[in-house]
């Protein structure tokens, strides 16, 4: 089963642990600049807190402008191949996502390799905003969430064991459109 | 003893008048004897301070203005962000520091320095940039008058550095407001003792900084070991998720049931409708999501957003308790709303909340009672719960116009135009007092009374230990309490970490001695560390007792002594003079000062090198 790393900007606090954690495990060092994964923020308007990452695409526009065919998509992961590699940095420019990094004292592109299948940043983001979900079920919290707003809604209240609850419905054919 | 790793073991001094900026290297003994944040701070401050014979005007080109992280600052462990400023405050003229969370620090660490120094005056509004390891100051005279918030928009944009931490005084800054605030990363602040001003008086509009070094970890390994342990710990707190959500908005809750809550200008210590202003009202109304600082878990930040009426669009990061509490119970609001907006507003403006709302508290109170005329408001007087009025005021404040430029400077000015506010105002030492009641016990009002900073909790925090203990608690156990406090709580602010995770969910203590040694290689005890946090104590008073502080000057306010809550769990409770004098002849001699509060004659000789 193909599994997708997946940001929630929503869930996001702006703690940058995944960043430490992944520098920490491709570069054995404390720092949060060499890692493949950012979170990057808008404030005030609007405000939002988006981590940064790789998004392993099928048709990866970083692989479609490197000279080399450093980068290949292999087992659902776009994988550099470091021999190949001759750090013209193209990929960067290329990611629509800007989702590929670069350090002074790295020779290579930093990109996310999902660490074998098991991310590290997924495995200690604090409030869940990064998770890994299956190709097939991208997109179900969205949908959930969409028909959940839909506006032409109703409310009634009622006491379930002495317990104020609120129930909402759509109400067929009564509105308006 | 060398350091092995955890240090750059550099201090970039700046000085503004000259202009110049220059690297210097930190020695191991240095390193090891003050570790990092405050402790650093204190000791630059204390050599500048011998250098100008004792004689530093608090906003003069003199003073020397301390920004140093700590060894544990931007390191993967529990809610490593933090980041001390370290001055003589123009708020009490006496040692002042402030911490600040967020990223800023970690980016200043990721420069390549531990300490960050500056002196003099620009010639005109300036910003320094710190881009690595250069160094840069940019006249920016286009960024007068413009909000905190504005000015880090221009300035991301004109200097096109979107990724760079940036440092902000807003106009109470520029107007020299003694308790004028420093606002980082879009609304982290160090907020206390005037910070902002003291930007303001060297013409120093923003910091940028900008830094990709490795930060030096003697053992990673070891430190990821233990950090995890930390980090799980937390995470199976019971009241972790609760952390996450509300943050120390739960706090509000918690001190309206024990009597605390600042209410009224402290004529009261529970607030009828704190319910409007609690957590569970943010959460359902108006929070839009969560915010860390750098490397923590907890996220006791909230992003906060007013979606209807008169001040729908206001967003905020925050409020946290104290400026819940002080913009709002304090001030008679009950409209979360308004205590939004009053927030945002002292962030754009750049004030600290605390002092400005204990200060408006003071004002509303004075004006009720006639000591302050309603010529002296200008015509527009103001109530409780008046937002529109309170909202006016800050402005009033940060611009200097009208009452506002007495307010301006402070507790101490406002007695010295209208002494009858003497009974009224909440200080210690011209730092007017943060928002927890200290009537309801005398540890607290101790540890307010000697904090070297003036009334602040940040140095001891034993309200929630004395409402357990009760009436059964000893004084020898309240002192050894606010001592253990003052010694801990200050280690936190020199490692460079954030207190919340051991005081808030009881992390212990140990994991900071292991974190210590895995970062710096360096083996010390927690004892060991305490003890050096406590010559740091020493220190901070020692420069207060050089700046003419004694015994006299750590005292109570009227309220505490002579005025009693009206209502609540702690009715007609106050602190005993004559207890807490006794209290304080304890105290000192816990510490080994002596009946007039000073440390013995062999202390500055500690403090040479």
């Amino acid at each position: 089963m193909s599994k997708k790393l997946t940001v929630i900007p929503e869930q996001c606090s702006d703690c940058r642990i995944c960043e430490l954690v992944c520098a920490i495990k491709h570069f054995g060092v404390n720092n949060p600049k060499k890692a493949a994964i950012r979170v990057i923020n808008a404030y005030p308007h609007p405000v939002l807190r988006m981590p940064v990452v790789c998004g392993q695409c099928k048709v990866p526009a970083c692989a479609q402008v490197c000279p080399t065919d450093a980068l290949r998509r292999v087992d659902g992961i776009v994988r550099l191949d470091e021999e190949a590699c001759i750090s013209c940095f193209k990929c960067i420019e290329a990611c629509p996502f800007g989702a590929i990094y670069a350090h002074e004292d790295c020779d290579l592109p930093i990109k996310c390799d999902m660490c074998g299948g098991e991310p590290e940043c997924v495995k200690y983001c604090p409030l869940g905003a990064l998770r890994l979900i299956p190709e097939h079920a991208l997109g179900e919290t969205k949908r959930l969430n969409n028909i959940l707003s839909y506006t032409q809604m109703r409310e009634i209240e009622f006491y379930e064991k002495g317990e104020k609850k609120t129930i909402r419905y759509a109400e067929i054919g009564k509105e308006e459109l | 003893m060398s350091i092995k790793s955890g240090y750059f073991k550099k201090h970039l001094s700046v000085d503004l008048t000259k202009g110049s900026a220059e690297y210097r290297e930190l020695s191991d003994a240095f390193l090891e004897k003050y570790i990092g944040g405050r402790g650093f701070g204190a000791k630059l401050v204390w050599d500048n301070l011998r250098k100008h014979n004792f004689k530093i005007d608090p906003l003069g080109e003199n003073n020397l203005v301390v920004i140093a992280p700590g060894p544990l600052t931007g390191v993967y462990l529990p809610s490593s962000g933090k980041n001390s400023f370290v001055a003589i405050s123009p708020a009490t003229g006496l040692y002042g520091d402030s911490s600040i969370g967020g990223g800023f620090g970690v980016e200043l660490r990721q420069s390549g320095i531990d300490i960050l120094s500056i002196t003099g005056k620009a010639p005109e509004l300036s910003v320094l940039v710190i881009d690595n390891h250069e160094t840069e100051i940019i006249p920016m005279p286009e960024l007068k008058g413009k909000t905190s918030l504005e000015a880090e928009g221009i300035i991301r944009e004109k200097l096109d550095i979107q990724t760079a931490h940036i440092a902000t005084i807003g106009p109470a800054g520029e107007n020299l407001v003694k308790y004028a605030c420093v606002n980082a990363d879009w609304g982290r602040n160090a907020g206390r003792t005037g910070f902002g001003a003291i930007m303001g008086s060297k013409n120093l509009k923003a910091i940028i900084v900008r830094g990709h070094e490795d930060l030096p970890v003697h053992d990673i390994n070891g430190l990821m070991a233990e950090a995890n342990k930390a980090f799980g710990y937390l995470r199976e707190h019971k009241y972790f998720q609760q952390w996450q959500q509300q943050g120390l908005m739960n706090v509000i809750e918690y001190a309206n049931e024990k009597g605390i809550l600042p209410t009224y200008n402290f004529r009261d210590s529970v607030f009828a409708r704190y319910d409007q202003i609690n957590g569970e009202t943010m959460l359902s109304d108006f929070k839009i999501g969560d915010s860390a600082c750098f490397a923590c878990s907890m996220c006791c930040g909230n992003i906060c957003l007013v979606k209807s009426g008169k001040y729908a669009g206001t967003v905020v990061e925050g409020p946290e308790y104290e400026s819940c509490a002080m913009l709002g119970s304090n001030v008679g609001v009950d409209d979360f709303a308004a205590v939004l907006s009053a927030n945002q507003l002292c962030d754009e403006l750049g004030l600290d909340t605390i002092s400005a709302g204990n200060l408006i508290g003071a004002v509303i109170e004075g004006y009720e009672k006639g000591i302050i005329s309603l010529a002296d408001l200008d015509g527009r007087d103001i109530t409780w719960g008046d937002d529109d009025a309170i909202l006016k005021l800050i402005r009033l404040i940060a611009y200097r116009e009208g009452i506002g430029d007495i307010i301006a400077d402070g507790a101490r000015r406002i007695v010295e135009k209208w002494p009858e506010m003497d009974k009224l105002i909440l200080e210690v030492k011209g730092l007017e007092q943060s928002a927890y009641d200290s009537r309801a016990g005398s540890s607290m009002a101790l540890a307010y009374a000697t904090s070297d900073i003036g009334a602040h909790h940040t140095r001891a925090w034993t309200i929630a230990r004395e409402m357990e203990e009760g009436q059964g608690w000893t004084d020898d156990e309240r002192v050894k309490t606010v001592i253990y406090h003052q010694t801990l709580r200050p280690l936190f602010d020199m490692l460079g970490v954030c207190r919340l995770p051991w005081i808030e969910l009881g992390l212990n203590e140990r994991h900071y001695e292991n974190f210590y040694r895995y970062v710096t290689g360096n083996e010390l005890t927690l004892e060991q560390l305490l003890a050096l946090s406590s010559d740091v104590y020493d220190l901070t008073r020692l420069i207060n007792v050089k700046l003419g502080v004694s015994r006299k000057d750590d005292s109570l306010p009227y309220k505490v002594h002579s005025s009693p809550p009206l209502t609540g769990p702690n009715a007609g409770k106050v602190v005993d003079k004559d207890a807490f004098q006794n209290l304080l002849s304890l105290y000192y001699r816990e510490r080994g000062w002596d009946e007039d509060g000073l440390p013995p004659d062999d202390t500055e000789k500690k403090f040479e090198e």
